[in-house]
């Protein structure tokens, strides 16, 4: 009993650190169907950011953070301005924006690398500190990021229902043109709608690197459990991506008790290879059209 | 002469000018540089045909290139098989991988299909690596039945050593070089064929190709399991050339430099691909001296390209003919305002 | 009467493909204008060069005298042209009541959203009863009425309307044509695009017909129906 408990408090925190990643995935795609494949440096960049500043310049720990999601959601900023306006209205963009973001992820990689070098380093955002609950272990640190995540999310899906740029967002991911001739400034839409995606990477990156720790690299991983996830879900379903990503955090956890953390990931993949060829707009998806 | 019996000649001319290069140069360096080029051109050659004439956007390519490799070399590790034989029979299993994929993921709408191949290429490469298993026990040590981390070594040759001595790298410079002509007048005779018409018009306009009566499907797994053949034969070549096999063939940094030599050449047209591989090998080698620097330098090249010609040079060079010769007819406007 | 919209050598296209060529059009203040003309010939893609989703190559447009091609869509919208697109292009995952929401998505038409949700209610009744359904679920009439509600909920000074009439049954295009009746009278231009060049010369002040991308052809709605050779040339018919 308390081993399933234990199990299923570790796979809810990994489940909660998922759903901050691949919401702004979600976020992106369901927007303006693009799939930015720069999202796990972004994720990299966050946590070496909060590093920066928190280890670095001895800033405390919430400044750290908000100086990470805002320079991420500046770079967001930044990859729309440069890379994905300009191609916007090409008859390819999905193949095209797919491309140049990964070339993007490279950069930003490599300039990571090349600043902070290639070891390891420790993420300092984070709580030390544990609680025990019925036989549970339960590290500070771990509720946090459930709590996080659950804030984020609800902040989320409220701004999206209940807000007027919000509207403006699922208006445009519903019809692009229509949103447009209701006056919505799609550019802009398109723009905040990358810097909340870079913010929320930001985010994800220092929770995901207070687990473990600060890699260039380290984006990777997360990036293409995002994906699966979104997959599972159909990409572009925001409320489908986050119970997705719970079930995937918690399967995971259980996949690894069972058969142990090297074949873990593999099998997740399975599951996806398998779930796209049953059902290839995914399980909350439908066959046309997205929902946000 | 057509369109096709000239671009075969002009194929023939290179493939004759490249065959005297070991005879000019006795540089070792360059000619197995050049033998390099050979494998990579020959990938993203074929890779053309199924992204740039088929309109799949599939990433398991290297995964494609890796079946021809490990094949090769693990049936001639387990099996002492020879290498003139295990090449084909790794291609060909590439080739059944390949359809097997085809059938799998065809149907799926664009970035569907980059995704599960990607992630299926990852699946790959999880179980070479994570597999820790000792499978046979040589003096060596431990080797898991897919080579694990460490990979295959010592599992036969081409026997030029035996053949040519010291100058054995010249034999396989002339096996690389044949591989890529083959691999290049199939890729030509494709896009000029028929088929490769049809497909482009497909690509510039579905509705009119569907109301031909295509079968979409039935050529992509067509071009699917043709590119494979080549893809693996490449792999299977990179092994023997290499004398060594290991999951770096997997490594994203890698399919990224292949992707960015279509992208750069220009992607669905004939010559592109080689000219990308010919100018991403010499940017490669100006920047060995730069370090990490170099992926700054591929990611720049790569988005810029993208983002700047989404046809690549010769892409350009065409508008550019195009735009020379119907001068004196009417030039398309640029339009005035941005829509976003 | 003064030229509200004024058109003045347009050419627009998709890329290398010109559609309009040359195109020079006025829309009065206050009336309501039918656009006819056969298929394909650029009766929406003028309608999308003046909202801005087309770009243009050539040519001006003015509302009331200021220049507007140069502007982004949402710009142009915001300068009151509002464009009810063909095949309605509604938010699919949005209710009923959503959508119209959207119409006032501008600051200008947000404050008086209660008061024209009320007057859209009034004009069609059906939607106050659909006001919580899914947009996806509704039948062809009324998603029609839905985009011309939405863009009814503006503050849109004119009215493009795209083949309102398209692909309904006849009793519903009957009752389409009763609402635009009624705008007539509200102070809004409307701009009115019909394959069906009859229906639309009946109900408009002035027409405009359209061939092979510029205006063949314009006058009064009553000359129309006096000189039928005129749609035999343009339209076949």
């Amino acid at each position: 009993m308390d081993t399933i408990l234990q199990i299923l408090a570790s796979g809810l925190t990994l489940g909660a650190m998922y759903a901050i990643s691949t919401a702004g995935l979600a976020l992106v795609f369901g927007a303006m169907n693009m799939l930015n494949m720069s999202h796990g440096a972004i994720l990299a960049l966050g946590g070496y950011l909060s590093y920066f500043a928190v280890g670095g310049m001895g800033l405390p720990a919430p400044v750290g953070v908000v100086f990470a999601v805002l320079v991420c959601a500046a770079v967001g900023v930044l990859i729309y301005q440069i890379v994905a306006r300009p191609m916007l209205r090409s008859a390819n963009f999905e193949t095209r924006i797919f491309i140049a973001t990964i070339g993007v992820g490279v950069i930003l990689e490599s300039i990571i690398l090349e600043t902070f070098g290639p070891q390891p380093k420790p993420q300092p955002v984070s709580m030390p500190g544990s609680l025990t609950l019925a036989g549970v272990h339960l590290p500070y640190q771990n509720l946090m990021i459930l709590g996080i995540a659950m804030l984020l999310m609800a902040a989320l899906g409220f701004a999206l229902q209940k807000t007027r740029i919000g509207r403006a967002i699922r208006a445009t991911a519903q019809n692009r043109d229509a949103a447009q001739l209701m006056g919505v400034p799609i550019g802009y839409v398109y723009a905040l709608v990358l810097a909340i995606s870079g913010g929320l990477a930001a985010v994800s990156g220092i929770t995901i690197s207070s687990l473990s720790s600060l890699l260039p690299n380290m984006g990777a991983d997360p990036m293409l459990k995002a994906f699966i996830i979104c997959v599972v879900a159909g990409l572009g379903s925001l409320p489908g991506s986050v119970m997705a990503a719970l079930f995937i955090g918690v399967l995971e956890a259980i996949v690894q008790y069972v058969f142990g953390v090297r074949f873990s990931f593999a099998l997740l993949l399975i599951l996806v290879i398998i779930v796209l060829i049953g059902r290839p707009q995914g399980v909350f998806g439908r066959v046309q059209g997205v929902r946000l | 002469m057509t369109a096709r019996q000239r671009d075969i000649t002009l194929c023939l001319l290179f493939s004759g000018l490249a065959a005297l290069l070991p005879l000019v140069s006795d540089v070792r360096y360059t000619v197995t540089q050049t033998t390099f080029f050979f494998i990579w051109a020959t990938v993203v050659v074929q890779w053309n045909l199924v992204f740039g004439i088929g309109g799949i956007f599939s990433l398991a390519q290297m995964a494609l290139f890796a079946i021809g490799a490990y094949t090769t070399a693990m049936l001639g590790y387990y099996f002492g098989t020879s290498m003139i034989l295990a090449m084909p029979i790794g291609a060909l299993l590439a080739v059944l991988f390949s359809v097997a994929l085809g059938l799998a993921c065809l149907k799926l709408r664009g970035p569907y299909v980059a995704l599960l191949t990607l992630c299926v290429a990852q699946v790959l490469y999880l179980t070479i690596v994570n597999d820790t298993d000792c499978f046979t026990n040589p003096p060596s040590g431990c080797m898991p039945l897919m080579g694990g981390v460490r990979g295959f070594s010592r599992f036969g040759d081409l026997g030029f050593r035996e053949l040519l001595g010291s100058g054995f790298y010249v034999g396989r410079y002339y096996v690389g070089l044949a591989i890529l002509t083959v691999a290049m007048i199939v890729s030509i005779i494709v896009i000029r064929s028929p088929m490769g018409l049809a497909f482009q018009a497909l690509r510039d306009n579905p509705v009119y190709a569907a109301a031909r009566g295509m079968d979409r499907f039935k050529y992509q797994l067509w071009i699917f399991g043709l590119s494979a053949f080549f893809t693996g034969l490449a792999g299977s070549f990179y092994a023997v050339n290499t004398g060594a096999v290991g999951p770096v063939v997997f490594s994203f940094s890698h399919l990224l430099f292949l992707l960015s030599m279509i992208i750069v050449g220009g992607v669905g047209t004939i010559w592109g691909p080689i000219v990308g591989a010919l100018l991403l090998m010499f940017a490669e080698e100006a920047m060995r001296e730069l370090g990490d620097m170099r992926d700054i330098g591929m990611g720049l090249i790569l988005v810029v390209c993208v983002v700047l010609m989404p046809r690549g040079i010769v892409g350009l060079f065409e508008d550019l003919v195009r735009w020379r010769t119907a001068r004196t007819a009417q030039a398309v406007p640029l339009p005035r305002r941005e829509t976003v | 009467m003064s030229a509200e919209l004024s058109i003045r050598n347009l050419t627009a296209g998709y890329g290398a493909q010109v559609v309009l060529r040359d195109l020079s059009l006025e829309i009065t203040e206050g009336t309501l204008a039918a656009l006819i003309g056969p298929n394909g010939h650029g009766k929406t893609t003028l309608l999308r060069a003046i909202s801005g989703l087309v770009p243009i190559t050539a040519g001006q447009i003015t509302l009331a005298g200021t220049r507007i091609d140069p502007l982004r869509p949402d710009a142009i919208v915001a300068s009151g042209i509002v464009h009810v697109p063909q095949g309605d292009l509604l938010f699919p995952d949005m209710t009923v009541l959503e959508n119209l929401r959207m119409g006032s998505y501008l600051p200008a038409a947000a404050r008086l959203e209660k008061q024209r949700l009320e007057e859209v209610f009034s004009l069609l009744p059906k939607l106050r009863d659909r006001q919580q359904q899914t947009a996806s679920t509704l039948s062809g009439g009324e998603r029609r009425m839905v985009g011309i509600g939405r863009g009814l909920m503006t503050s849109g000074r004119i009215l493009m309307l795209d083949e309102p009439s398209l692909g309904l049954a006849p009793i519903i295009i009957d009752q389409i044509y009763d609402v635009i009746d009624t705008l007539r009278g509200s102070g809004r231009t409307v701009i009115l695009v019909e394959e069906n060049a009859m229906r639309a010369a009946d109900i408009a002040d002035e027409v405009h017909l359209l061939d092979h991308g510029s205006i063949a052809w314009h006058g009064k709605g009553s000359e129309m129906s006096g000189r039928p050779e005129l749609l035999e040339t343009y339209l076949g018919s």
